[in-house]
């Protein structure tokens, strides 16, 4: 699985490489998002690779893959739709009512993805940008499991973004809400007593990011960012909570860009499994570390 | 057998397939920049030029932003032995890289014309185009330089927009401070 994930990242870093002489656009964050939109009748092509490894004990490590299509509708509107595909590698790790057993398959599709994001005001004309996204997600394969449950999310988030120096710094902040349906499909074979409820549940996360971008030389911007989330499920109130935060890296160029993003959880809590040590961190949905590189290709 | 994962990633290669390296958009040579807006100019004098600190401050106040360049590119356009204006090579900040443009500003400090030189954004290659640059004509410092307003916004590449309208309204904040009255 180690040697999948590696060869999945190969082949982005060979993507980007293979871009890397052309000038391209945008997305300076991998988890935080910026307020502006493509101008009417632009598209723009993305592909994800995030990979969420070490929960603190056993083996775990999965990896999302997305690739997206964005299009330009209006000069402030932009819609895009994305397609995610899951690969998981988990053993040695038991988490009663959410890892029920070890699993380990290569990439699968996972869910379906629709965006809408409208830019009231512009960074660059305006003191300050703002823009909203309203997101609908179909998924049928649990991220944290790899097992088969159908979540509906609808996630909306406000974003503001301001530029500094001209433009040479880039701050963002967002905040999000997301309501998700979820239902579990029967796992045949668990322990005896063991907890994986099939009755279909409600969940509600909030989201609240920052990053701080800056350009050190002509297309490369070296940043910050900082990810805020905390979920509370029908029966537990607040099932967790976490803080994760890093730098990123982003080229840009004509046509392409890629962003690479590392992501320590540095802190969390709420739920914990039995016999966890970390016990500063939240570690049943989460991570101890995300790696993420997206690439864009503007058309 | 096959990797699953490997044949997965064939979705993310597309991509890469079509990618190619873009050449540099340099439009203009600084003499053809030159020729461009001074075609009744006979000779260029550069003009060596220090900006010292309280001039920086005067052009930041006039302008609104700040002037990054202590040593401006600035030539007299000669006629007949006397000056016809000032040509100022100036860089702002794109989304990824500097613009280079080129500014003809008249003796009592107006524009009398924008070139730009290097352009290498995604998008808003329209900052090219003759009519947008022609709004520039004629301003003044006391003319407001807002987007929108006075010069029309370029969708999808607002921020060099707004930093070459800025640019040029400190390149005429410049003439005040540092070249009217040579």
């Amino acid at each position: 699985m180690r040697l999948r994930a590696l060869t999945a990242t190969a082949a982005m870093m060979l993507t980007m490489a293979v871009g890397l002489d052309a000038r391209a656009d945008e997305n300076l964050f991998g988890y935080v998002k910026g307020a502006e939109t493509l101008p009417k009748g632009a598209m723009e092509a993305y592909a994800w690779t995030t990979v969420r490894s070490d929960k603190g004990q056993g083996h775990y490590r999965a990896v999302d893959v997305e690739t997206e299509l964005e299009y330009g509708l209006t000069d402030r509107f932009t819609v895009a739709g994305a397609l995610q595909f899951l690969s998981i590698d988990t053993s040695g790790l038991i988490i009663d009512g959410y890892l029920p057993k070890a699993e380990s398959y290569a990439m699968k599709p996972s869910g379906l993805e629709l965006k809408g994001k409208y830019n009231f005001l512009s960074p660059a004309k305006d003191d300050i940008g703002l823009a909203v996204q309203a997101t609908a997600e179909y998924k049928w394969r649990d991220p944290h499991s790899g097992q088969d449950k159908s979540t509906l999310s609808a996630n909306f988030d406000l974003i503001l973004q301001k530029y500094f120096m001209e433009g040479q710094m880039i701050w963002v902040g967002n905040a999000g809400l997301e309501a998700t349906y979820a239902d579990r499909a029967p796992i045949a074979g668990l322990p005896a007593g063991f907890d994986w409820p099939t009755d279909p549940e409600m969940e509600i996360e909030l989201k609240a990011g920052t990053g701080l971008s800056y350009r050190f030389a002509p297309n490369w911007f070296v940043g910050a960012e900082a990810l805020y989330e905390t979920e509370f499920e029908t029966e537990v109130g607040q099932e967790r909570w976490s803080i994760f935060a890093g730098p990123n890296l982003h080229y840009g160029g004509e046509k392409w860009w890629a962003t690479l993003t590392w992501m320590p959880q540095l802190a969390g809590g709420g739920e914990m499994y039995a016999g966890q040590t970390d016990t500063n961190l939240h570690l049943i949905e989460k991570t101890k570390q995300e790696v993420r590189l997206k690439l864009g290709y503007n058309f | 057998m096959i990797d699953r994962t490997n044949l997965s990633l064939l979705v993310l290669l597309p991509a890469a397939a079509i990618a190619g390296p873009a050449a540099a958009k340099d439009y203009l040579t600084v003499a053809e920049a030159q020729r461009v807006l001074f075609p009744q100019a006979e000779a260029f004098a550069k003009l060596p030029i220090t900006l010292d600190g309280d001039q920086l401050s005067r052009i930041k106040a006039l302008s609104g932003v700040r002037q990054r360049e202590k040593q401006p590119q600035v030539w007299r356009a000669l006629k007949a032995g006397g000056g016809v204006g000032w040509f100022i090579v100036d860089d702002v900040v794109g989304k990824h890289e500097f613009i280079t443009y080129a500014a003809a500003l008249s003796p009592d400090g107006h524009v009398l014309g924008v070139e730009i030189l290097s352009y290498r954004e995604t998008h808003g290659g329209q900052v090219r185009d003759a009519a947008w640059r022609s709004r520039f004509k004629g301003k003044t410092l006391a003319d407001p330089f807002k987007l929108d307003k006075d010069i029309p916004n370029i969708s999808g590449a607002t921020l060099s927009c707004r930093n070459v309208t800025d640019g040029v309204k400190r390149l005429l904040a410049l003439h005040r401070v540092a070249l009217a009255g040579l």
